[in-house]
C-alpha cells in the first residue's frame, strides 16, 4: 500500500520554539496534542539529536494555545515530518547561536563546530570542545543572548486540477506490505488471524519502539474493520449498537502473532530522513486477511467486516454451486 | 429506542478500582498507590547519544502505568456543574417546539441552552454545515437538541429527560447509492446530496482497455465504524472576570477548535485559551468541536465551570465515524499481468455533515489505484448526505476502504492470470521516480523492496494462491484449512 504524509494540498504548518537552558537541558514548546503515540518522546528525540543532547535532556511543553506556539494538530499522520521539521529547525537555531558563542572561545570559525554528547566540539579535533550547558550560561550571563529558536515548516504542494486531478497533493508518501496468515473453520465461518508480518517504511525510524507500537496498534484496528466492527443502523435511522457489549472489537485474544519489519529507508525532506507511520499501518491489513480468506477456503469476500455468518454462508453457497458427485 | 434509557448511578473512579476482590478493601492489607520517596531509575535508551534511533521509553509510559495520569474527567474545579446534552433520537425531523421549564425549574438545574441561544450556529473544517446543537432540523438521530447544566450528572440526566421536544418526523435517506440518484429528496435540501466530487483523469482508458487480453471488475463495500477511544470526548470550561474564557479539551487541533469557538460565540480569538491535555486516544475522532460552545455557553450563564464528558453510548451516536464506501472497479491487464487500464467509481456515505469528508473524498481518489504504474485511469469519487452519523476524520482517511478493494481486486486478477499475488504486484508496483496517478514524481520509493522483504520474513513459498484449494500443514488434523497467503 502507499499512504501519504500530510494534509492534501492544503498548508497544515507547525510551528516550534526551543529554549536551551545553563545545564545544558533544553525546553521545546509546540502546539500538537498527544494522544497516545508517543509524538512528544520523538520530538524530544529530534531536537535532543539535533543539539547533541539525550532525549532525557529535553522537556516537551505542549497544547496550550497561551503557551505553545500553533500547530496543525496530530492528524494526517504529520507530527513527525512536519512537527519534527519544525522542532529541528528551531533545534538548529540554537546549535548556530551557540557556535556563534563558542567559536571564539575555543579559537574557531562558527562552521568548524559540531554539537555531539553534551558538548560543543571541533570538527575533526574533537579534545577541543565544551560542556553545552557552560556554552549556554556563557551566552546568558556574558553575551547576553539566552539561546532560543523558533522556526515552522509546511510542506510543499501543488494545487490539483479539477477536472484532471493532476498535481502535487502531498510532500511526501510512505509504503508497505503485510502478509497475512488465517485460520477459516469452513463448518462456522469463523476467522482466525494467527499472525501477521508487516514491512513498514517510515523514511528513518527516530524510534523503532514507538514504531512497533504503532504497527501492532494498526493491526488492531485492521483485524477489527476486517472481521468484526460496524456501527449497524434500523429502517428509522438510530443506532442499535452503541456500546461496547454489541459493538464487536478486538481484544487481546482476537490479535496475531505480529513481526514488525522497518523498511532501510532515508527522505531526504523528513528530519533526519524520517516520514511518518500513525496511520499507513492500518490500511493493508483488512486486505491481506481477506486475501488470506480467500486463499484458505476460496470464497471472495467483498463486504466488510467479513463476519462468521458472511464467510460461512460464501462457503455454503461455493459448496451449493459446485457439481455434486455420486458415487455408485 | 423507545423505551428511555435506566439513569445508572454515578459512579466514582475510586469505586471502581475497589470493586474486586473484596480482600482489597480490608485496611490492613491495602498496599499504597505509590511509594514514598519515589526511585526513578532513567532508562539507558532515554540518556543516550546520538538520541535517534534510540528505543527512548516515554515519559507517560510511567504514569499510565501506575495510574497517575491526570485526564480531564480527573479534573475538578470549585463549584464546577455537570453538563449533560439531549440527543434527538430521530433521524430527520423538524423541531416544532422544544419545552424546557419542567427541567429548569428542577432544583439543582443551574441553566438550560437550546440552539436559540448559540450566536452564529454554524461551522465545519471545509462546508459550515453543522450546528453546534440543532437549529430547527434534525439530521441525524444524534444531534444535540438541547443542553443542561446542573450541580450533579445525575440531575443533569434527569432534567434532559424533562425536556420535551415535538418532532415533525421525515423520513432518513439511509442508502448512499439512494442518496446519489438525484430523484432523491435533498437531506440538506434545497442543497444537492451530492456535496462533494472528485476527479483523476490519466492517459486514455478505452485505449488501454482496447489494449487489454483481459478485463476484470469487482464491486466491494465497506462499513461504518468508528474510533472507540478509551477516552471519551471531554470538556471543561470557565470564564473569568475579564471575560476570557479557559477550556479544557480532549481536541487534538487546538488551533482551529479555538477559531470554531471563536465564530460560534462571535467572541474574538484572543478570549479563548484551549488547554489540550494527555488525551487517552483520538484516532481521528477528537478533531473537531463537540460540546466546547456549549459549555462555554453554560459557564457563562451561571458563572460556574462546567464539564462535560462523553457517555460510550454518545460517543457512538453524537461523534464522526468512518465513511462507509462502495468502491467500483474495472481493471484490464496484459496476459502477463501489466495492467494497461483501470476504472474506478467511489461513492463515500457522507452522513448527515461534511465534517472531514472532503478531506477524505480527495485522499480516497488519489489512492483509489494502488502504487502501481497505470498509465491509462479514470477515477471518480462523490460523497453523498444520509441522515446517518456524521462521518469525519478516521486513521487513514479514506486509504483502508480503497486498499481493502484495490489489493482484493488484484488477488482476482492473479487467480485469473494463474499467477502467484506476489508477482503480480512486483510487475506493476512504483518504482523509485514513477509517476503518481496525479502526475507527481516520487521520492524515496520503496514498494517492492517491502514485498520482498515481507515475503521473505513470512515464508512466502511462491504461488500461494490455489484457487481454494486446501493445504493442511503437517501438524494441522482439524476441519479448519491452514494456508499461507
Amino acid at each position: 500500500m502507499w499512504y501519504p504524509i500530510g494534509f492534501t494540498v492544503a498548508a497544515n504548518p507547525s510551528s516550534a520554539v526551543v529554549k536551551l537552558d545553563e545545564d545544558g537541558t533544553a525546553t521545546l514548546l509546540t502546539g500538537t496534542v498527544e494522544t497516545g503515540q508517543g509524538s512528544l518522546t520523538i520530538l524530544a528525540q529530534i531536537v535532543a539529536q539535533e543539539l547533541g543532547i539525550a532525549t532525557d535532556d529535553v522537556n516537551v511543553v505542549s497544547a496550550d494555545t497561551d503557551a505553545t506556539p500553533m500547530d496543525t494538530g496530530a492528524i494526517a499522520s504529520r507530527t513527525t515530518y512536519v512537527t519534527g521539521n519544525a522542532a529541528r529547525l528551531a533545534a538548529e537555531k540554537v546549535k548556530l547561536m551557540l557556535f556563534d558563542v563558542a567559536a571564539p572561545l575555543l579559537g574557531v570559525k562558527p562552521n568548524q563546530l559540531e554539537a555531539k554528547d553534551h558538548k560543543i566540539v571541533v570538527k575533526g579535533f574533537p579534545q577541543r570542545n565544551m560542556h553545552i550547558g557552560d556554552v549556554a550560561n556563557f551566552a546568558r550571563t556574558v553575551t547576553g543572548e539566552p539561546p532560543i529558536g523558533s522556526a515552522s515548516f509546511n510542506p510543499a504542494t501543488v494545487a490539483l486540477d479539477p477536472e484532471t486531478g493532476q498535481g502535487k497533493p502531498f510532500g511526501t508518501y510512505v509504503y508497505a506490505t503485510q502478509i497475512a496468515e488465517v485460520e477459516v473453520d469452513d463448518e462456522t465461518g469463523d476467522v482466525e488471524v494467527l499472525r501477521i508480518v508487516a514491512s513498514h517504511d517510515c523514511g528513518t525510524p527516530i524510534n523503532p519502539m514507538l514504531v512497533e507500537g504503532q504497527v501492532e496498534g494498526g493491526i488492531s484496528m485492521g483485524v477489527g474493520f476486517a472481521l468484526q466492527e460496524e456501527i449497524l443502523f434500523n429502517a428509522q435511522g438510530v443506532q442499535i449498537n452503541p456500546n461496547l457489549t454489541n459493538y464487536i472489537m478486538p481484544t487481546s485474544l482476537d490479535m496475531p502473532e505480529v513481526e514488525v519489519d522497518i523498511v532501510d529507508n532515508y527522505d531526504p525532506s523528513g528530519p533526519f530522513g524520517a516520514k511518518g507511520v500513525g496511520e499507513p499501518t492500518l490500511v493493508p491489513t483488512a486486505a491481506c486477511i481477506l486475501n488470506a480468506i480467500y486463499n484458505a477456503v476460496g470464497v471472495r469476500i467483498t463486504s466488510l467486516p467479513a463476519t462468521a455468518e458472511k464467510v460461512f454462508a460464501a462457503i455454503q453457497a461455493k459448496r451449493d454451486a459446485e457439481p455434486k458427485q455420486i458415487t455408485a | 429506542m423507545d423505551k428511555k434509557p435506566k439513569v445508572a448511578e454515578k459512579v466514582s473512579p475510586a469505586e471502581t478500582v475497589f470493586q474486586e476482590p473484596s480482600i482489597l478493601r480490608d485496611s490492613t492489607v491495602i498496599a499504597p498507590l505509590v511509594e514514598y520517596p519515589i526511585e526513578v531509575v532513567v532508562p539507558k535508551a532515554r540518556q543516550q547519544t546520538p538520541a535517534v534511533g534510540q528505543r527512548a521509553t516515554r515519559l507517560d509510559g510511567r504514569l499510565h502505568g501506575l495510574g497517575q495520569t491526570g485526564y480531564i474527567d480527573d479534573l475538578k474545579f470549585q463549584g464546577m456543574l455537570f453538563a449533560k446534552i439531549k440527543r434527538a433520537g430521530v433521524a430527520s425531523a423538524r423541531i416544532k417546539s422544544i419545552d424546557t421549564k419542567e427541567a429548569e425549574a428542577m432544583p439543582g438545574v443551574m441553566a438550560v441552552i437550546t440552539g436559540k441561544d448559540i450566536p452564529c450556529n454554524a461551522f465545519g473544517p471545509s462546508l459550515k454545515d453543522q450546528p453546534v446543537l440543532a437549529h430547527e432540523r434534525v439530521f441525524h438521530a444524534g444531534d444535540g437538541v438541547a443542553a443542561v447544566a446542573a450541580v450533579t450528572e445525575q440531575i443533569a440526566l434527569e432534567a434532559c429527560e424533562k425536556i420535551k421536544v415535538d418532532y415533525e418526523v421525515f423520513t432518513p435517506v439511509l442508502d448512499p447509492l439512494e442518496s446519489l440518484k438525484l430523484e432523491t429528496p435533498g437531506v440538506h435540501a434545497p442543497s444537492a446530496n451530492i456535496y462533494q466530487k472528485k476527479f483523476i483523469k490519466k492517459g486514455d482508458i478505452e485505449k488501454g482497455f482496447a489494449a487489454s487480453d483481459h478485463i476484470v471488475e469487482g464491486q466491494f463495500r465497506t462499513q461504518m465504524v468508528e474510533h472507540v477511544p478509551l477516552e471519551p470526548h471531554a470538556t471543561i470550561a470557565m470564564w473569568d472576570a475579564n471575560g476570557r474564557v479557559t477550556i479544557y479539551s480532549t481536541l487534538g487541533r487546538i488551533t482551529l477548535g479555538r477559531a470554531d469557538i471563536a465564530s460560534t460565540l462571535g467572541i474574538p480569538i484572543s478570549r479563548i485559551r484551549i488547554v489540550a491535555t494527555i488525551v487517552g486516544g483520538n484516532f481521528g475522532g477528537k478533531n473537531e468541536i463537540t460540546t466546547e460552545p456549549v459549555l462555554a455557553l453554560l459557564s457563562k450563564k451561571t458563572g460556574r465551570p462546567v464539564k462535560s464528558t462523553f457517555t460510550r453510548p454518545d460517543e457512538f451516536i453524537a461523534s464522526t465515524t468512518r465513511h462507509p464506501l462502495i468502491m467500483d472497479y474495472k481493471t484490464g491487464v496484459t496476459r502477463d499481468g501489466r495492467i494497461q487500464a483501470r476504472k474506478i467509481r467511489l461513492v463515500l456515505d457522507g452522513g448527515a455533515y461534511c465534517s472531514w469528508s472532503e478531506t477524505t473524498l480527495s485522499k480516497a481518489c488519489i489512492l483509489s489505484a494502488g502504487p502501481y504504474n497505470i498509465e491509462n485511469l479514470y477515477a471518480e469519487a462523490y460523497v453523498v448526505y444520509t441522515n446517518k452519523t456524521m462521518t469525519g476524520a478516521m486513521r487513514g482517511f479514506g486509504a483502508p476502504q480503497v486498499c481493502f478493494a484495490y489489493e482484493s481486486h488484484m488477488d482476482d486478477i492473479a487467480t485469473l492470470l494463474n499467477m502467484d499475488p506476489l508477482d503480480i504486484r512486483l510487475v506493476n508496483a512504483f518504482n523509485e521516480g514513477s509517476i503518481s496517478p496525479t502526475g507527481q514524481k516520487l521520492q524515496s520509493v520503496v514498494v517492492k523492496e517491502s514485498l520482498l522483504r515481507a515475503a521473505e520474513r513470512f515464508g512466502w513459498n511462491g504461488k500461494g494462491n490455489t484457487n481454494g484449494g486446501a493445504k493442511l500443514l503437517p501438524k494441522e488434523n482439524v476441519n479448519g484449512n491452514t494456508v499461507r497467503v
